[in-house]
């Protein structure tokens, strides 16, 4: 924008010219604003077509006590200890990598990460336990893991 | 011809080869300095360069050439790239089909691929290397700060360009590497899960990532990329050329006036030649005249008067030394593609990693650091050394030590540098060759 050289250290009057000049580079701000959030807002799908995260695994004597069974392509390892079972995520907690069973446990391939049998972490890089999800049974008397509802650790689902 | 007024039919038929190449080419081969000039004046190509370039920017040991292949391998990555999708479709079911037929039905299609993925690891290595030039010749100091932080973003967008570009083979090495990095993402704090949600559009690497990646990859990347490219060329010639040592003729505005300027060493070389300095106590009479360019450019200047005169023209001695730098960038790379073939790995299986599963090499220091600690190994340190980078040049202020290296006068400021180039360089030697299975340490002799 041209100015004329102030001389003078003086305020410049407020001119309407002033006025409206600031008022439309307001408006083309806010323009510019308004039009990058859209954009945004249009690149954030609204519908993923990924897995559905609540679906059903069987019935409950498809589990035999003591079993410990990876469902690889749901990423879960279901727990059936006696009359007691659970859902626990076998993404890892660092960095999303698939844990495998190990003798003790989980244990990461990426990061050296390990589990043990409740999902505890005992080595490596991962925060935090590997997360524990909601089981259900639903009326057709089939078992419903529910992805995104996390539970604590230890809180077994009692068949 | 243009002096012919004749208008024969004959005329203007015999007449017309030289015609149309006249309309092209303004200028004959030139044989004096005029036609040189007006050689690079004239021609859109050549006009990004000055008429007239500094000795000391010629020197191949100064700068290596390492901006020029950097652009290079981009241009060829542009060009095979373009080429590669003529074949390949960003679809989980197809992708990795595509590359076996590039493998055993297109023809060069094996090449092609090679050619696109060494160019690729190339101008990574390329891009890093002219950063260290640049850093430890202090050509970032004022006036040529905003171009640093333009080479920074570039380096960035460089290395964001290639991580888009490894998911699209979907193979095993894809697959977990992306997994890996965006997971990473996601310990940014605030808008972590965000980013890594609107980068995967899912809440796992499937279809629509792959989709997404190949859009950044092949769109969105590229012209941005070109677009800064652009910019940062430009602002080489508007920020007065390479950086060089400062010369005793040199013209000094106000705003970059040394508080010291060295007497002349040499007296008989400089003479007629006054500091600038003395030009500031009224000295002008006995002052070589100088002409600003445009009056628009800090920098440079062209200088008339009894001023020895350092520079050459830019037809021939710059553009032979580019066209010596690409043909040593195209031959290289055709030799490594035509002895070494990309890798792919088994097609995605997301059952199951690959153990160890590793980033690509210049990622997989970051991929040590974040064995250590997810957020400082993966989002922390490497911010705070990003921060560090695009601050520098408005931290270090202090003039001295420009156009050469390992400078006296810039000792701490390349110990720094150096110490970091070598702790990162050492990060991704371990990652690359000391980490096993499970990632635990293993000996590789």
């Amino acid at each position: 924008m041209l100015k004329k050289p102030n001389t003078e250290e003086q305020p410049e009057p407020l001119t309407r010219r002033k006025v409206l000049a600031w008022l439309s580079g307001f408006g083309l701000c806010g323009s510019a604003i308004i039009t990058v959030f859209s954009n945004f807002t249009f690149i954030k799908p609204r519908v993923t077509y990924g897995q559905p995260n609540r679906f059903s695994i069987g019935r409950p004597e498809d589990y035999p006590p003591g079993a410990r069974i990876a469902l690889e392509a749901k990423r879960i390892c279901i727990v059936r200890e006696g009359e007691k079972m659970a859902a626990i995520s076998t993404t890892c907690t660092h960095l999303g990598c698939i844990v495998s069973s190990s003798e003790t446990g989980f244990a990461c391939p990426c990061h050296g990460s390990r589990y043990d049998q409740d999902g505890n972490v005992t080595g490596g890089p991962a925060p935090k336990h590997l997360p524990w999800y909601q089981l259900s049974l639903a009326p057709n008397g089939e078992l419903e893991v529910d992805k995104d509802n996390e539970i604590e650790v230890g809180n077994y689902f009692k068949v | 011809m243009s002096n012919q007024t004749s208008t024969s039919p004959w005329k203007t038929l015999t007449a017309l080869p030289e015609n149309i190449w006249h309309s092209v080419f303004r200028n004959p081969l030139p044989i004096s300095d005029l036609g040189r000039a007006s050689t690079t004046f004239t021609n859109f190509f050549l006009h990004l360069h000055p008429v007239k370039v500094h000795r000391h920017s010629l020197r191949a040991t100064y700068t290596w050439g390492l901006g020029l292949i950097s652009f290079f391998l981009f241009f060829i990555l542009a060009v095979s790239g373009v080429l590669l999708m003529f074949y390949y479709v960003p679809s989980t079911t197809q992708a990795y089909d595509r590359m076996l037929d590039l493998r055993g039905t297109v023809a060069f299609g094996i090449f092609l691929r090679n050619m696109h993925r060494w160019a690729a690891h190339g101008m990574v290595a390329a891009v890093f290397l002219h950063l260290c030039r640049v850093f430890l010749t202090g050509a970032y100091k004022p006036p040529r700060e905003f171009n640093w932080v333009l080479g920074v973003i570039l380096f960035l967008l460089t290395m964001f360009a290639s991580f888009t570009g490894y998911l699209l083979p979907w193979d095993q090495l894809a697959f977990w590497a992306i997994t890996v990095g965006t997971s990473i993402a996601g310990y940014a704090p605030v808008f972590g899960k965000e980013v890594r949600f609107l980068l995967l559009g899912d809440s796992t690497v499937g279809q629509e990532a792959l989709l997404r990646f190949y859009v950044l990859h092949v769109a969105v990347l590229p012209i941005v990329m070109s677009l800064l490219v652009a910019i940062h060329f430009w602002r080489i010639r508007k920020d007065g050329g390479l950086s060089r040592p400062p010369e005793e003729d040199d013209f000094v505005s106000d705003a970059t006036l040394r508080t010291s300027v060295e007497p002349a060493s040499t007296p008989a070389a400089t003479v007629g030649v006054q500091s600038a300095a003395r030009a500031e106590a009224g000295d002008a009479d006995s002052q070589p005249r100088r002409y600003g360019i445009q009056g628009l450019v800090k920098g440079p200047i062209t200088k008339a008067g009894n001023v020895p005169d350092r520079s050459l023209f830019s037809w021939p001695n710059l553009f032979m030394a580019e066209l010596v730098v690409f043909l040593v960038t195209v031959a290289g790379l055709l030799l490594v593609s035509v002895f070494f073939n990309a890798p792919l790995e088994e097609p995605v299986n997301i059952m199951h990693p690959p153990n160890p599963a590793k980033a690509p090499w210049y990622f997989l220091g970051l991929q040590e650091m974040v064995s250590y600690s997810a957020f400082w190994g993966g989002v922390g340190i490497p911010t705070l050394e990003v921060l560090l980078m695009l601050l520098l040049p408005y931290v270090d202020r202090k003039p001295g030590g420009e156009g050469k290296y390992f400078s006296r006068e810039r000792l701490l400021a390349n110990s720094l540098f150096i110490t970091f180039a070598i702790l990162n360089i050492g990060l991704i030697i371990i990652g690359t060759f000391f980490r096993g299975p499970n990632w635990e340490f293993v000996s590789p002799w």
